[in-house]
C-alpha cells in the first residue's frame, strides 16, 4: 500500500462523502417522519468530519486523509404542528414533525456529491501520472 | 486477476535465491540501480524481485477478495473495489516495468562484444 499512498488517502476522502450523502438521504427520507408531542422529534443526522494521521514513513507530514468521527443529532424539539385529526396528537391536537431544513439538505448534496466526483478525479489524474512514470524511457 | 502466474514467478524467483550467485544476475542488478534504491538497498536483484512481487499479490489479494464481496452484494462501497482494482493493475504495470528493463539491460551485456 505504500508504493501509491493517493489511493488510501482519495479512498478514505470517497468513504466519508459517501456517508454524508447516506446520512442526507436518511434526513431527507424523514422528513415527514411524524412523531407525537410527548416523544422526541426525528433528529437530523450531521456527519462530523475529521482529518487522518500521516501515512506510515511518510517523511513529510502529508496527512492521510479524512474519516468519520461521529454523526451528531440534531434539534429534537422539531416543529410542534397542529393536525388534530392525526392519530397521534395530543388533546391539543399538536404532533411533532422534524425539524429539518430542506434546501440546506439539498445544497449539502450537491457539495457532497461535487466532492465524491472531485476525488474521483484526483485518482484519475493521479493513476494516469504513475502510468506516465512507469513508462519513462520505455519501449 | 490470475494470481497463481505471480506465485508461480515468486517460487521461482525464491528458489533462484540462495546459495552462489548465478552469473549474470549481478550484472543485472547493477544494471538497474534504481530498482536496488527501491528496494531500500536491501542486498541483491532477487530479493528485490521477490518483495516486489510479495507486495504486488498483497494488492492482487485485496482486490480479489472486494471483487468477491462485490458479487456476494457485500460490499459496501463500490469504490474501494475500482480503486483496489487501479492499485493491483498499476502495480503490476511497474513490476512488469522493472523486468523489461532488467532483461533489457541483461541482454545488452550478454551482446556485449568480447
Amino acid at each position: 500500500m505504500a508504493i501509491f499512498p493517493v489511493f488510501q488517502t482519495v479512498s478514505s476522502a470517497l468513504t466519508t462523502n459517501r456517508v454524508w450523502m447516506d446520512a442526507i438521504a436518511d434526513n431527507l427520507a424523514n422528513v415527514n417522519t411524524i412523531r407525537p408531542y410527548d416523544q422526541p422529534a426525528f433528529q437530523a443526522r450531521f456527519v462530523q468530519a475529521q482529518e487522518l494521521p500521516s501515512n506510515p514513513g511518510d517523511p513529510i507530514g502529508v496527512g492521510g486523509g479524512v474519516t468519520t468521527a461521529s454523526i451528531q443529532y440534531g434539534d429534537a424539539t422539531g416543529i410542534q404542528r397542529y393536525e388534530p385529526g392525526n392519530p397521534m396528537a395530543n388533546k391539543d391536537g399538536y404532533v411533532r414533525s422534524p425539524n429539518i431544513d430542506m434546501g440546506q439538505n439539498m445544497t449539502d448534496l450537491i457539495i457532497a456529491q461535487r466532492a465524491y466526483q472531485l476525488n474521483l478525479a484526483v485518482i484519475d489524474r493521479a493513476s494516469e501520472s504513475y502510468k506516465q512514470a512507469i513508462q519513462i524511457n520505455g519501449k | 486477476m490470475a494470481v497463481s502466474p505471480i506465485g508461480a514467478m515468486m517460487s521461482a524467483a525464491t528458489t533462484a535465491i540462495p546459495g552462489a550467485p548465478v552469473p549474470g544476475t549481478q550484472g543485472v542488478g547493477a544494471g538497474t540501480a534504481a530498482t536496488q534504491g527501491a528496494g531500500g538497498g536491501s542486498g541483491d536483484f532477487g530479493n528485490v524481485v521477490v518483495n516486489a512481487l510479495q507486495g504486488m499479490q498483497d494488492t492482487q489479494n485485496n482486490a480479489n477478495s472486494l471483487a468477491v464481496q462485490a458479487a456476494t452484494g457485500d460490499l459496501t462501497d463500490v469504490h474501494n473495489y475500482t480503486i483496489a482494482a487501479t492499485e493491483a493493475s498499476l502495480q503490476t504495470e511497474l513490476t512488469v516495468a522493472v523486468r523489461d528493463r532488467a532483461v533489457q539491460a541483461f541482454n545488452q551485456i550478454m551482446a556485449m562484444q568480447i
